[in-house]
C-alpha cells in the first residue's frame, strides 16, 4: 500500500507518545525562570477572580466526577434553543434525567461521590418537580436561566454593537479582542452569503466603534509595525457549503470570494482577519485557502492575517515547517499571524478515527501534547523575525514556559501575543496585562441558538478530566502545576 | 492446494476505511485508477469447475461514460447453470467436510487478497457502477470485512450447542451445510453484497454458484479470483455472468438448496413463489435468504438539532445518487420545524455537485443505465405534477454530454398522501419531504407501509428514542445520524414485512440461513447401567 502521509506534510519526528521530553532547545535559563512567573501570573489571576464563575467552577467540578450526569447537562444545554416552551425544557430535562437514574455512571467512582445512579439532591428535585403539571413551567424557567447563564460567560454579546461596550471595557484594560461569530452551520449559498455580510458588518461596526478608543502602544505596535484595533476570527465552514474531507479543494474553491471579500474590507479598514482552524478533516481545505490568498498581489500589502496551528496533531511540527516555509516564500507587508493553539476538536478527532479505524492524529497523552506546545513555542519564538507569534493557551506552565522563552531569547515584550477565551481566560488574560504583556481575548458574539456549539465545546473542555483550568479551580498545588510537562 | 488450519483469529474488527482527507491516499486512488483504464477491458467468463464456458459476448460498462467498456464478459445459458450446479454438487461431500477452520483460513486470506488490491478495487468498483471514492472504498472494506467476520462466526458455529443433558443420555447439536447455495447479487454494492452472501454459505460448508448483476460482472470476477487464490478448491464456487436466464435456472434447479438473494422486491417475491414448488429430483425444501427493496423514511421531531439533520440527509438521500436500499427516500418533520428544514434543506440540495464519479467530492453520480433514468424519469414528472419541487440541483452540460445516464437530484413537497411517488422505491436521487402533527403521526405512517428496511429519527429527547425504536418495525433505526453506511459487525443489516426475510447480514445469527441443525440423542445406558 503507498504511504498515508499527506504530500505537504514530509515525514518529520513525530515523537512517540510517553517518551521522555528530548532536550528543549538550546536558550538558556529558561526552566529556571518558569516557577517564579507562574507564580507571580497565579497571584494576579487570583485577584481578578469573579466569585461567580468560581461558584460555577465548583459545580462544574462536582458533575465532572460524574460523566452520566455531566452528558445529561450538555444534552440539555444542546437541546435547549430547539425547545418550544418551558414545559418542553422541563420534559426533556426529566427525561434525561431519568436516564442518569436509571443507570450507573460509567465513571470511576470515588469515596464521596454519589452511589451510581443516584441523584443530587437539587437535580433529584427538578426531575420530580418536572414530572407534575403545577410546577413543569417553573423547573422549564430555572433550567433555561441556568443555561442562559452559562451561555452570558462565554458570549460576548448577541451582536457587534451589543458586544461594543465589553470590548471597550477590554481595550481600557489593556486587553485587546479577537471577535468571533457564532451561527448555525453553513449548509447552503445563502447561508455562506449571509455570513460573509455578517463578517463585513461587523468589521465596520467594530472599526467605527473602536476610533475613539484611548492608545494603548502595546496592543498597536509589535516587532513588524502597526497592529489593528479590530481583530475578526473567521470560520471557513461557515463560508461554504462544500467543505468535504476526501476533496479539500472543492470547500476552497467556493469559500474563496467570500473569503476574499472580507480581506478587502478588512484591507479597506485596517482590520486584522484570523482564519481559525477546524477539525483535521478541513485542515488542507483551510490552510490552502488561507495561504493562497494572502499570496494574492491585492493583499501583499494587507490586511494584517493569520491562521491557526493545533499542537494536540502529532504531524503539528511537520505542519508548522509548512506555514513557516510559506512566510519565507511570500512576503508580506503585514507578516503570517500564527496563533498556537492545543485543538479543540479532540473528542472528535479520537471518536472519528477510532470508528473508522485510523490512527488517532492526535496525542492520547495530555502531558506529550503540552511538550509538544512548548517545543512549538519555541520554533515559533525562534521565528518571530519571520511571523507574529500568538501564543494560546489558559495552561500556566504553558504560558509561563513561553513567556520565560520569549525573555531568555531577548524579545520585547510586544513580540509575542498571548490570547485567551472570554469566560475561561479573564483572570489570565487579566493577569498577563498586568505583566506587561501583550494580550488578546477571544470573544464570540452571536444569539443562544446559534452560541450552542461553541457552549457545549467550551464546558467540555472545562470539565475534562485532564483539563489544567479544572486542576486549577480544584487546588492543585502550583507547584506541581508549573512542572515540567 | 493442501489446507493447513490456521491460527486462532484474532477478534473481528472493522476494516479501517481509507483516510481520504490526506492527500497521499487520494493520489494513490487517482493512480490505480489510470492503471485500471490502462488495462481496459477486463475479462469476465463463466468459470465452471475453473475451466471457462462460452465466450464473452457481454460488455460492462461506465454508466458516466458509456463509450468505456470495462469488462468484455461471459453471456451464461440455463445449460451453464446446470453445469454449474452439477459441478457444485460433485464438490460439496468435500467442502462440506472440511473442518471450519480450513474454510474460515480460506475466507481469511481471500480478505488478505482484497486488502492488497484495496485501491485497485476501489477503482474497478468506481468505474463499473459509477459510485464514488468514499462510497467505493467502503464497499471494499465492506467485503473484506464480511469474509473476515463469518471467518470468525463459522469457527464458533462449529462448537456444539449447549443443551439440557439428564443422566443417561448424551445430547448434541450442531450445525450442517444444506447443499449447493445460489447467490443472486446485485449491482449496488458490487463486491461488497456478493462477498458477504458468498462467503456466508461458502464459510459453513456450502458449494456456491455465483450469479452477479450483468451491469457489475468485473467485480464478480475479482471476487472469484480472491477466493480461489485463497486456495478455495474449483468445485467449492462456480460463475455465471450473463442476463436473467442463469437465474432463472438456477431459483427451479431441483439440487439448489439455498437462494440467497438481493435485489428489487419483484424479483424477490418471485424466487420465493418458485422456490416453494418441488420439483422432480427435488429432496428438499428450498430455503430463500432475500434482501429486497425498501420505502426508508426519516423522522424529524421538533427538537432535533437541523445543523445536524440537513447534512445527514443530504448524504443519506443523494449519495451514490440514493441507489443503495437503505437510502433515506421520505422525510417526516414536526410541523413547528417544517418550514425551517425544508428551507435549509432546499438551500444544500440546490449544492448538491453531480459529476463524474472519479471527481474527489462529487455527490451525485450517473445512475447505473439507461433503464434507471427512464424510471426514475417518471417519478421526476409526478414530482412536477403533483408535488411542489423544492430544490433541484444543477446537470453539469459536460458530464451529460459524454452519454452519461445523470439525473438531477430533486427534494419534492405537497405531494397527495396517495400519490406513488411517497410509497414506491425510486432508487434514485429523489428525496420527498413533509410535515407532520407529532411523531406519533409519523410513525403510524411508518407502520402503514409495506417495507421495513431502514428508517431514521432525530430528536434529542431520550423519551421518544425510546418510544420510536419500540413502535417502529424497521430491520435497522439509526437515531441522529445518517441512515445509509452500515458496518459489519456493529449494524446488523435486513429488512423486515416485504423489505426481506427478515436475517441480518454481519449480524451474529445470519450464518444460521446457510445451514441445518442436525440433532443426535445417544442413550448411553447398557444393562441399567450408565456407562
Amino acid at each position: 500500500m503507498p504511504p498515508v502521509a499527506t504530500p505537504t506534510a514530509p515525514a518529520g519526528p513525530v515523537p512517540a507518545e510517553g517518551d521522555p521530553a528530548p532536550p528543549p532547545p538550546a536558550v538558556a535559563g529558561v526552566e529556571a525562570a518558569i516557577p517564579a512567573i507562574g507564580t507571580r501570573l497565579a497571584k494576579a489571576m487570583g485577584r481578578h477572580h469573579d466569585p461567580r464563575a468560581a461558584i460555577e467552577a465548583r459545580m462544574m467540578d462536582r458533575i465532572a466526577d460524574r460523566p452520566d450526569l455531566r452528558a445529561a447537562i450538555f444534552r440539555l444545554v444542546d437541546v435547549r434553543p430547539a425547545c418550544r416552551d418551558y414545559p418542553d425544557i422541563a420534559e426533556h430535562l426529566a427525561a434525561l434525567l431519568d436516564e442518569v437514574a436509571g443507570r450507573p455512571p460509567e465513571g470511576p467512582v470515588r469515596s464521596g461521590d454519589l452511589p451510581g445512579g443516584e441523584l443530587p439532591v437539587p437535580l433529584g428535585l427538578a426531575r420530580s418537580l418536572a414530572r407534575r403539571h403545577g410546577s413543569r413551567t417553573l423547573v422549564g424557567v430555572a433550567g433555561a436561566a441556568g443555561v442562559r447563564a452559562m451561555a452570558g460567560r462565554f458570549i460576548a454579546g448577541e451582536d457587534a454593537a451589543d458586544a461594543l461596550p465589553a470590548v471597550r471595557r477590554l481595550w481600557k484594560d489593556g486587553i485587546a479582542t479577537s471577535v468571533d461569530l457564532l451561527g448555525e452551520a453553513t449548509v447552503s449559498e445563502a447561508e455562506a452569503d449571509a455570513y460573509r455580510d455578517r463578517c463585513i458588518e461587523v468589521l465596520r461596526t467594530l472599526s467605527a466603534g473602536s476610533a475613539r478608543f484611548p492608545a494603548r502602544p502595546l496592543l498597536e505596535h509589535d516587532q513588524h509595525g502597526e497592529l489593528p484595533r479590530v481583530n475578526l476570527s473567521v470560520k471557513v465552514s461557515a463560508l461554504t457549503p462544500h467543505l468535504r474531507a476526501g476533496a479539500p479543494g472543492r470547500g476552497a474553491a467556493s469559500a474563496a470570494p467570500r473569503l476574499r471579500e472580507i480581506l478587502r474590507v478588512a484591507r479597506d479598514l485596517h482590520a486584522h482577519v484570523h482564519v481559525d482552524m477546524e477539525s483535521l478533516d478541513h485542515r488542507e481545505a483551510v490552510r490552502d485557502l488561507t495561504l493562497s490568498l494572502l499570496a494574492e498581489p491585492e493583499f501583499a500589502a494587507g490586511p494584517s492575517a493569520g491562521i491557526v496551528h493545533q499542537a494536540y496533531l502529532t504531524d503539528a511540527a511537520a505542519e508548522l515547517e509548512v506555514l513557516l516555509g510559506w512566510a519565507r516564500r511570500t512576503p508580506r507587508a503585514q507578516p503570517l499571524s500564527i496563533r498556537l493553539v492545543k485543538g479543540a476538536y479532540w473528542d472528535h478527532e479520537v471518536v472519528e478515527a477510532q470508528q473508522a479505524g485510523w490512527t488517532v492524529p492526535v496525542f492520547t497523552d495530555r502531558r506529550a501534547c503540552d511538550r509538544e506546545y512548548e517545543r512549538l513555542t519555541d520554533t515559533l519564538l525562534d521565528h518571530a523575525d519571520l511571523v507574529r507569534p500568538l501564543i494560546a493557551s489558559h495552561n500556566l506552565r504553558s504560558v509561563a514556559h513561553a513567556i520565560a522563552a520569549q525573555r531568555a531569547r531577548g524579545l520585547e515584550p510586544d513580540a509575542v501575543e498571548y490570547q485567551v477565551l472570554r469566560g475561561l481566560g479573564d483572570p489570565l488574560a487579566a493577569a498577563l496585562a498586568a505583566e506587561g504583556l501583550r494580550v488578546r481575548t477571544y470573544c464570540p458574539i452571536g444569539d443562544l441558538v446559534a452560541g450552542m456549539a461553541y457552549l457545549v465545546r467550551r464546558l467540555l473542555e472545562n470539565t475534562a478530566n485532564d483539563s489544567f483550568l479544572r486542576a486549577h479551580a480544584s487546588g492543585t498545588a502550583l507547584d506541581r502545576l508549573l512542572e515540567a510537562p | 492446494m493442501t489446507l493447513t488450519a490456521a491460527a486462532p483469529l484474532a477478534p473481528f474488527a472493522n476494516e479501517p476505511l481509507l483516510e481520504l482527507r490526506r492527500g497521499a491516499e487520494r493520489t494513490a486512488l487517482t493512480q490505480a485508477l489510470a492503471d485500471l483504464d490502462a488495462h481496459l477491458p477486463l475479462r469476465a467468463p463463466v468459470i465452471v469447475d475453473g475451466a471457462e464456458r462460452g465466450g464473452l459476448p457481454r460488455r460492462s460498462v461506465d454508466p458516466g461514460r458509456p463509450e468505456r467498456v470495462l469488462a468484455r464478459a461471459g453471456d451464461a445459458s440455463a445449460e451453464d447453470a446446470a453445469a454449474a450446479v452439477a459441478a457444485a454438487r460433485r464438490a460439496f461431500p468435500a467442502w462440506s467436510a472440511t473442518p471450519a477452520a480450513e474454510r474460515a483460513a480460506v475466507l481469511v486470506r481471500a480478505a488478505a487478497r482484497l486488502r492488497d488490491r484495496r485501491y485497485e478495487l476501489a477503482a474497478l468498483i468506481l468505474r463499473e457502477t459509477a459510485k464514488p471514492w468514499p462510497e467505493a472504498d467502503a464497499d471494499v472494506a465492506e467485503a473484506i470485512d464480511f469474509l473476515e467476520y463469518y471467518a470468525r462466526q463459522a469457527v464458533a458455529l462449529a462448537e456444539p450447542r449447549e443443551l439440557v443433558h439428564v443422566t443417561g443420555e448424551r445430547n448434541t447439536m450442531t450445525y450442517a451445510a444444506r447443499g449447493v447455495a445460489a447467490v443472486i447479487a446485485p449491482w449496488n454494492f458490487p463486491l461488497a453484497i456478493p462477498g458477504g452472501m458468498v462467503a456466508a454459505a461458502l464459510v459453513t460448508g456450502n458449494t456456491v454458484v455465483l450469479k452477479p448483476s450483468e451491469q457489475a460482472p468485473a467485480c464478480a470476477a475479482a471476487l472469484y479470483d480472491a477466493l480461489r487464490g485463497a486456495g478455495l478448491p474449483a468445485g467449492a464456487l462456480h460463475l455465471l455472468p450473463g442476463g436473467d436466464e442463469p437465474a432463472r435456472a438456477l431459483v427451479v434447479h431441483p439440487h439448489v438448496h439455498t437462494i440467497a438473494f438481493t435485489g428489487s422486491s419483484a424479483a424477490g417475491r418471485d424466487i420465493l413463489r418458485k422456490a416453494a414448488d418441488v420439483v422432480p429430483g427435488q429432496h428438499h425444501l428450498k430455503r430463500v435468504v432475500c434482501e429486497m427493496g425498501g420505502k426508508n423514511v426519516v423522522i424529524v421531531d421538533a427538537d432535533a438539532d437541523v445543523d445536524e439533520v440537513v447534512p445527514a440527509l443530504l448524504h443519506s438521500a443523494f449519495a451514490f445518487a440514493g441507489q443503495k436500499c437503505s437510502a433515506a427516500a421520505r422525510v417526516l418533520v414536526h410541523a413547528d420545524r417544517y418550514d425551517a428544514l425544508a428551507e435549509r434543506l432546499a438551500g444544500a440540495v440546490a449544492t448538491l455537485e453531480v459529476g463524474e464519479a472519479s471527481v474527489f467530492g462529487v455527490d451525485v453520480p450517473a445512475v447505473i443505465d439507461p433503464e434507471a433514468v427512464e424510471r426514475i424519469a417518471r417519478y421526476t414528472a409526478m414530482a412536477h405534477a403533483d408535488g411542489t419541487v423544492l430544490a433541484q440541483a444543477p446537470l453539469p452540460a459536460a458530464a451529460s454530454a459524454a452519454g452519461g445516464t445523470y439525473v438531477a437530484p430533486l427534494l419534492v413537497a405537497g405531494l397527495p398522501a396517495d400519490c406513488p411517488l411517497l410509497h414506491e422505491e425510486v432508487f434514485g436521487p429523489l428525496l420527498t419531504i413533509e410535515p407532520v402533527a407529532s411523531v406519533d403521526a409519523a410513525c403510524d405512517i411508518v407502520d402503514a407501509s409495506p417495507f421495513a428496511l431502514t428508517g431514521g429519527l432525530f430528536s434529542r429527547s431520550p423519551a421518544t428514542v425510546a418510544h420510536v425504536a419500540a413502535r417502529t418495525p424497521v430491520g435497522s433505526l439509526y437515531v441522529n445520524r445518517e441512515i445509509t453506511g452500515a458496518r459489519v459487525g456493529r449494524h446488523p443489516f435486513g429488512g423486515n414485512r416485504l423489505s426481506g426475510g427478515g436475517t441480518k447480514a454481519g449480524g451474529p445469527d445470519y450464518l444460521l440461513a446457510f445451514v441445518e441443525g442436525r440433532v443426535v440423542v445417544e442413550n448411553t445406558v447398557r444393562h441399567g447401567m450408565v456407562v
